[in-house]
């Protein structure tokens, strides 16, 4: 049984709009008007219990608010969402208690005083009794190695260990539903590792669902076997990421090396020609006519060297979003 | 904030070109003040409730118009109800908020990049002062008209000297209100929670400018004491001016002055003093 | 999976950790227990100044001596305590977590959402004024020689239990509204000025203002409802009308609670 169900979900904003200057600012201050903004549309998928999923997408792109609605800080406007079998807008005590959201940009914590006091208020509102609250802290503690750090004021943490001490916070209740919004976000590359091991760890000890957004593909690939991607508001991709390696870049990157510079004309029946300068061209080839245009390159023309090569995929997925969204299929 | 830049970003790259700069007081004093305009105006419905929290001087007017102690210190209810408008009005364009301005945004750090403009904060929160003020015009306009209405003895004498010497009288009385506020916000280059300091001057200004109770009903060796003090600058002078009261003129603008001489260099010298603590912090 | 205690324990628990961690986070600034206490003096000084003014000839202020007008000046001074004690620091931390958006972590909590927003935090600055509010009423009751029976006392603890259940509302219900209108930082400053018309007897006012007072802005049942049961001079209907209006203000807040949170669409999303 699927632990995330979401149907045909919606969800659209007012905002105001303001000319910037003088004259924009006093007709704005007359007449206020709005645009409908539609930042969710017909958005539909289902993990399962124990998977650990990566939700990718451009700024904008709805994931912030996909996760806001999954946790029930926001009413979708159209479909259903189920979450761990409750409706999550109704936010029931059962239900909170199953779910938890990490926010990489908003802080849980108590500025000014030691994680170890917003620990306590924790697990006095979620009812976890003292010694056991003592003991899941110490466990995760030494998963996300924090220790002393838990008695020093928030104020006085590095951006790594109070994004640490946050996940702590954040799992005390030990919910079976994580979502993570930019949990990485600002950190340094140790950091990035220990949160991402853990996270991995965390995973296989407890079984728990992830669902988790990063800029950092980085976190995807290490983390998350299955991959969801919006773009404008609507699902593109769900399926693995190499499948959406596949789907996205279904050509190779070939350079050439040659003995002698020839004109760019020359290259166009082999396929898209991406630079040519001189000697060195690389050329975009369709997966599926390779071994046969190498062969053909290697026959046709002055090669010293070639070399084929994927196409990285944050690129590729930063050329899909540059296109409008109605490419989507 | 004067950008020099074309607004469309050059294709090709080329050297940076150095624009020299042109600072005409003019010009950074029409943009601050149009750009800080159009933020409070994005604030105006704030600014309606704040310009509401400051009819305590009606309320007084209700009290004191009703009250046998008025009349037996023979202020008669005219001039309580001239004093009371012209002390609403006075109170509307004297607030200053610039600690908490600058408290909010010393925390959302904000105060660092402020810091590198080649201008000196405090001429930011005094635009923004006054654009605040500017938004809050017709709102105290519709304000002074309607209790005119409700009470039509309340119209202040038409005595234009005596009008343009309130005019003043009200902008420097916000000047001296803004300088020691200023003062106060710069001690929080030394230490971050110094709003509550704030309160020790906002109390004796509660009590000492006027707003309560014009200073003739006050006991004799109290009064003498509270026209010693900036707070009567604040509301007493411009109100007492612009309703036609009694008022020797000539010590009351003294003491303003003389507040304001005292002001101006302590607020020159805690600044630089500041930026000197906030620079040798590394920010 | 989930061992959690449930019902009222909880929230006990929960109000005890939260008073004492926000008392621990108040004792990183000492400096302001002297500052607001000398602030706390110096404004009953003012308090009593003014009102002192309006018997300086010997008359009666709207029908009441100076020392039955001292009842009322204390118990606005006990009730400008209790905002600052907890309206203040809870409602003031709402419109900043509406504005910068982690009042999410707050309706993430599986605890009641107004409950967490009205009581999280806790400041003992607005104690001291609290006791000169008290210390007030009782030199007031005690100088005017009223002797409240046990009957009276009950009632005038009553009513004094509504006017704070009544400002608590009125101020929450203006802190909620941060959810629709971001900015309000302001909005409870209106408040705060119109519980300053409660520090001088209602019937000072002119009857347009009294009549406004009592029924649109219900600032005479803060102080001068039980004002008037302390000095034995109250009746059963104002006691109704006071718990009446008390019980309509908190569903009222309640109400205005849930419509915000159905309107809430978060911060910088």
């Amino acid at each position: 049984m699927a632990i995330v169900r979401v149907e045909e979900l919606g969800r659209t904003f007012r905002v105001a709009d303001k000319q910037p200057g003088l004259v924009g600012t006093l007709r704005h201050f007359l007449h206020r008007r709005e645009r409908l903004i539609t930042a969710v549309d017909q958005l539909s998928f289902s993990i399962e219990p124990g998977e650990m999923v990566g939700f990718l997408g451009p700024n904008g792109a709805g994931k912030t608010t996909t996760l806001k609605m999954l946790s029930g800080l926001i009413h979708p406007t159209r479909g259903r969402v189920s979450v761990a079998g409750h409706q999550p807008y109704r936010r029931e005590p059962d239900f909170l208690g199953a779910i938890t959201l990490v926010m990489g940009q908003k802080q849980q914590l108590i500025w000014d005083l030691p994680p170890l006091d917003s620990l306590a208020v924790n697990a006095a509102v979620y009812g976890i009794p003292d010694g056991e609250a003592r003991r899941r802290i110490d466990e995760l503690a030494e998963m996300l190695e924090l220790g002393p750090e838990l008695r020093r004021p928030v104020r006085k943490l590095s951006l790594g260990q109070r994004m640490k001490a946050e996940l702590l916070a954040a799992l005390l209740h030990q919910p079976s539903v994580l979502f993570l919004d930019e949990p990485t976000l600002g950190l340094d590359v140790n950091a990035q590792a220990a949160v991402r091991s853990f996270l991995a760890d965390y995973n296989r000890r407890t079984g728990a669902t992830v669902l988790l957004t990063s800029h950092y593909m980085g976190d995807i690939t290490a983390l998350c076997p299955r991959v969801l991607l919006i773009h404008g508001g609507t699902l593109f991709h769900d399926g693995s990421l190499e499948g959406l390696s596949q789907r996205l870049a279904p050509w190779r990157e070939v350079s050439l090396a040659l003995a002698e510079p020839l004109p760019a004309e020359r290259f166009a029946i082999y396929g898209e020609i991406e630079r040519c300068q001189g000697c060195e061209v690389v050329l975009l080839v369709e997966r599926a006519r390779l071994t046969a245009v190498v062969g053909q390159l290697l026959a046709e023309l002055p090669v010293l060297d070639l070399e084929v090569r994927e196409p990285p995929l944050e690129q590729t997925i930063g050329r899909l979003f540059q296109t409008p969204a109605a490419v989507a299929p | 904030m004067n950008h020099q830049r074309s607004p469309a970003p050059e294709p090709t790259t080329r050297p940076l070109q150095r624009i020299p700069m042109r600072r005409s007081p003019l010009r950074i004093a029409r943009t601050l003040l149009v750009s800080q305009y159009a933020l409070m105006v994005e604030f105006r419905a704030e600014i309606v409730l704040w310009a509401l929290s400051g009819v305590m001087p009606l309320l007084m007017y209700a009290v004191w118009s009703g009250a046998p102690a008025g009349a037996a210190a023979g202020v008669n209810p005219q001039q309580f109800a001239r004093y009371f408008l012209a002390a609403l009005v006075a109170r509307q364009f004297t607030v200053v908020w610039v600690i908490y301005a600058f408290e909010e945004d010393n925390l959302l750090g904000r105060l660092s990049p402020l810091l590198l403009q080649p201008l000196p904060l405090a001429w930011r929160y005094w635009a923004a002062h006054l654009a605040e003020q500017a938004t809050r015009l017709p709102l105290v306009a519709a304000m002074v008209l309607l209790f005119v209405a409700a009470v039509p003895a309340a119209a202040p004498p038409l005595d234009p000297m005596r009008l343009l010497l309130a005019l003043l009288a009200l902008h420097l009385g916000f000047c001296l209100n803004f300088l020691m506020q200023y003062a106060i916000t710069m001690l929080c280059f030394w230490n971050e929670r110094v709003s509550a300091l704030e309160r020790l001057q906002a109390i004796p200004q509660l009590f000492l400018s006027g707003l309560l109770a014009p200073l003739e009903l006050f006991p004799e060796p109290l009064r003498a004491v509270a026209l010693h003090t900036p707070f009567p600058a604040i509301i007493y002078l411009p109100a007492q001016l612009a309703a036609g009261g009694p008022i020797a003129i000539g010590p009351a603008f003294l003491n303003l002055f003389g507040w304001l001489a005292l002001l101006l260099p302590l607020n020159l010298l805690l600044w630089r003093a500041g930026v000197r603590r906030y620079a040798a912090l590394g920010a | 999976m989930m061992d959690r205690r449930r019902g009222l324990g909880r929230y006990g628990l929960s109000l005890l950790r939260f008073w004492s961690v926000s008392l621990a986070a108040q004792m990183e600034y000492q400096l302001n227990l002297i500052i607001e206490v000398v602030a706390s003096i110096a404004t009953l000084a003012g308090g009593l100044f003014t009102l002192s003014l309006f018997y300086a000839h010997g008359q009666r202020l709207g029908g009441w001596s100076w020392e039955e007008a001292l009842v009322v000046l204390g118990l606005s001074t006990f009730l400008d305590g209790f905002s600052s004690t907890l309206l203040r620091p809870n409602l003031g931390e709402l419109v900043k977590q509406v504005q910068n958006g982690s009042l999410d972590f707050v309706l993430l909590k599986p605890i009641d959402s107004q409950f967490w927003v009205s009581l999280r935090n806790w400041s003992p600055w607005g104690m001291p004024e609290m006791a000169l509010g008290f210390g007030l009423v009782l030199v007031g009751l005690v100088r005017s020689g009223a002797r409240p029976g046990p009957g009276g006392v009950l009632a005038a603890l009553l009513l004094w239990a509504c006017g704070v259940a009544i400002l608590y509302s009125l101020w929450f219900i203006l802190a909620a509204t941060s959810i629709w209108f971001v900015k309000v930082w302001n909005a409870t400053e209106v408040l705060r000025s119109l519980v300053g018309v409660g520090r001088y007897p209602i019937s000072a006012y002119p009857p347009a203002l009294r009549l406004l007072f009592t029924a649109v802005v219900p600032i005479a049942f803060l102080t001068n409802v039980p004002a008037e049961a302390l000095l034995g001079r109250t009746t059963p209907f104002w006691c109704a009308a006071s718990a009446g209006l008390a019980l309509v203000a908190l569903i009222c807040s309640r109400l205005l609670w849930r419509m915000a949170l159905r309107h809430y669409t978060s911060a910088s999303s």
